[in-house]
């Protein structure tokens, strides 16, 4: 079988990030709304289950999904009754990086929401919105640079996801192999350039994506500056 | 009409308000930390803690001993806030249009624009505006709503006698083309005098008075340090006169000699104040004086206050608020029903804007 391309690798890897990213978004929103709304012992433990995956080693989630997803486990049964397979697939592949980005989109948008004068969310209800508008109307709006950072963060999290992808997906050339697990195969099978062709790539990329995220935050918008 | 019975538990007291107004324009006075901002976030709603009944001419806004306690989006409340709270992402246009519903919308927003003067500021952000300015965006958001109670937390920054960004020209506004009830809240017992019918006064959450504005005002000066006593004056600015220095507003029968304004804006709906230190007071009639406005008058009452004397004349068909020292007052044996003359230089008459 002859190995992928560089650029069919890369496009498997962007293509995957984004699929995880793009799932996660609403759910990571409403997720960060609802903890920079509460206050108590279980927020403190909301937020705690949801940093796990940020210190736990990547292989051990990877582990923990797959006793999920086994035929076997409850997720996997569930999922084979649709006639869904998902381990050892692209799907896996997105769940995994789904996962473990999940903290690093939650996380700056909490800040951000967390920065939203709550006097200005009370003034929107006031002026006649429900919840719902207010968050959409005001919430959003001034949140907006933390969210579109969260993302990015998750984002380039997802793009380099290793431990978590290779337990649940595998290596598989083509199917599953990302640019992280294919920058591991070729310098175990000694081809250490081909690696570095791909390290450039990632390092390029990542650096774009960084770059980007510091400079929607750094840059205050000269209107809302008091 | 309003009536407000509610409680509400804060740190350091339990605010406790119950009061029967038969006037729709209210003003609420009291020292700093004496419970009148959370007074107006409980009838807002913004207070969930809140228990009690609140009614405007005779409609429920809430009553949680029924079991009624609306949220906020359904009281038809306008609240201004004493720091305005615009919304920072909107341009002031989208700031005023916030609230308001889609129907009938744009001769609703002329209108507000109109009074409140806006228009200039419309296509800006928060962040340029003046304190004055956004407090006249802020009311102009509530009023978008056709609220059926105003309630309007002064900024603390107007206590400071420089006058600029004064909500109160616009208020009387308000008041005479819309006559929206209101709540205002202000230190300024002269402001109280022009816009208010009834007052009551809040000491330490507690309810320390309630009934007319001026008998009200006597209850402030007992409790309020920061209270201001100005002078308020509010008629028709006529053009100025042939040397352009001065201008004269027409306050009821009488006319009072200015400082002359550039421009066309000049004339018109203007509201002058006066500080009481600015009233000059003489037992026999002046002559050969510099002051633009000498009047007869009668003194209503006398009061002291460590130092301080505070005379109240009746002249001009106006009642003046003077501050004299004690020792002056007391050499010109100042008493209620003595006839007196005022002083008041044109330049002491400084606009509202």
């Amino acid at each position: 079988m002859e190995a992928p391309s560089d650029v069919s690798i890369l496009l498997l890897t962007l293509r995957v990030a984004a699929i995880a990213t793009l799932a996660i978004l609403p759910f990571g929103i409403l997720f960060a709304w609802r903890l920079s709304r509460r206050a108590g012992p279980g927020r403190t433990l909301a937020e705690t289950a949801l940093s796990l995956p940020l210190v736990l080693p990547p292989t051990a989630v990877g582990l923990l999904l797959l006793e999920a997803l086994r035929r076997s486990g409850p997720l996997g049964r569930l999922l084979d009754g649709m006639g869904i397979e998902v381990l050892f697939t692209w799907k896996a592949v997105v769940l995994a990086t789904a996962v473990m980005s999940f903290p690093l989109l939650v996380r700056p948008a909490r800040t951000a929401f967390e920065d939203v004068d709550p006097r200005l969310l009370a003034m929107g209800r006031s002026l006649g919105c429900g919840p719902f508008a207010v968050f959409r109307r005001v919430a959003l709006p001034l949140a907006w640079r933390g969210l579109l950072s969260g993302t990015l963060l998750a984002f380039s999290r997802a793009l380099g996801e290793f431990g978590a992808t290779i337990m649940i997906a595998g290596n598989i050339p083509g199917r599953t192999q990302t640019m992280a697990l294919a920058i591991f195969q070729r310098t175990h099978i000694g081809q250490d350039e081909a690696a570095l062709r791909l390290v450039g790539v990632t390092v390029a990329l990542s650096f774009a994506i960084v770059w980007t995220s510091e400079i929607v935050t750094r840059r205050r918008s000269r209107r809302t500056e008091a | 009409m309003i009536e407000i019975d509610v409680g509400l538990p804060l740190s350091r007291f339990r605010l406790e308000v119950k009061a029967e107004l038969s006037a729709d324009t209210v003003a609420v006075l009291g020292p700093s930390g004496s419970g009148k901002t959370s007074l107006l976030e409980t009838i807002a709603g913004l207070r969930p803690k809140a228990a009690g009944r609140v009614t405007i001419r005779g409609e429920r806004v809430m009553d949680t001993g029924e079991g009624f306690r609306p949220p906020p989006e359904h009281r038809r409340i306008g609240y201004v806030p004493q720091d305005a709270c615009l919304f920072p992402h909107l341009d002031v246009r989208d700031n005023v249009r916030f609230g308001m519903a889609r129907k009938n919308g744009a001769p609703l927003f002329q209108e507000a624009v109109g009074i409140l003067e806006i228009a200039p500021l419309l296509g800006r952000f928060p962040a340029t505006l003046s304190g004055g300015e956004r407090q006249r965006v802020a009311l102009a958001r509530a009023i978008a709503t056709e609220p059926r109670l105003l309630l309007l937390d002064e900024p603390l920054a107007a206590v400071d006698p420089a006058l600029r960004g004064r909500i109160l020209p616009y208020l009387l506004r308000v008041r005479e083309t819309l006559g929206i009830p209101f709540l205002y809240v202000t230190h300024n017992a002269g402001e109280a005098r022009v816009v208010a019918q009834a007052a009551i006064v809040l000491r330490g959450g507690v309810l320390a008075f309630a009934g007319t504005t001026e008998a009200a005002i006597g209850a402030m000066s007992m409790v309020d340090p920061e209270a201001r006593f100005d002078n308020i004056l509010s008629g028709d600015l006529e053009s100025s006169d042939g040397s352009g220095q001065t201008a004269s507003l027409k306050v009821g029968a009488s006319r009072f000699s200015v400082p002359a304004e550039g421009g066309p804006s000049g004339a018109g709906r203007a509201v002058y104040s006066v500080d009481p230190e600015d009233v000059l007071v003489a037992t026999h009639p002046l002559a050969g004086v510099s002051a633009r406005n000498v009047r007869a008058g009668r003194v209503v009452s006398v009061e002291t206050a460590g130092a301080d004397a505070w005379i109240r004349i009746s002249a001009a068909g106006v009642e003046w608020t003077c501050r004299l020292t004690k020792s002056a007052a007391d050499e010109l044996a100042l008493a209620p029903g003595l006839d007196v003359w005022i002083a008041v230089k044109a330049q002491a008459f400084r606009r509202l804007r």
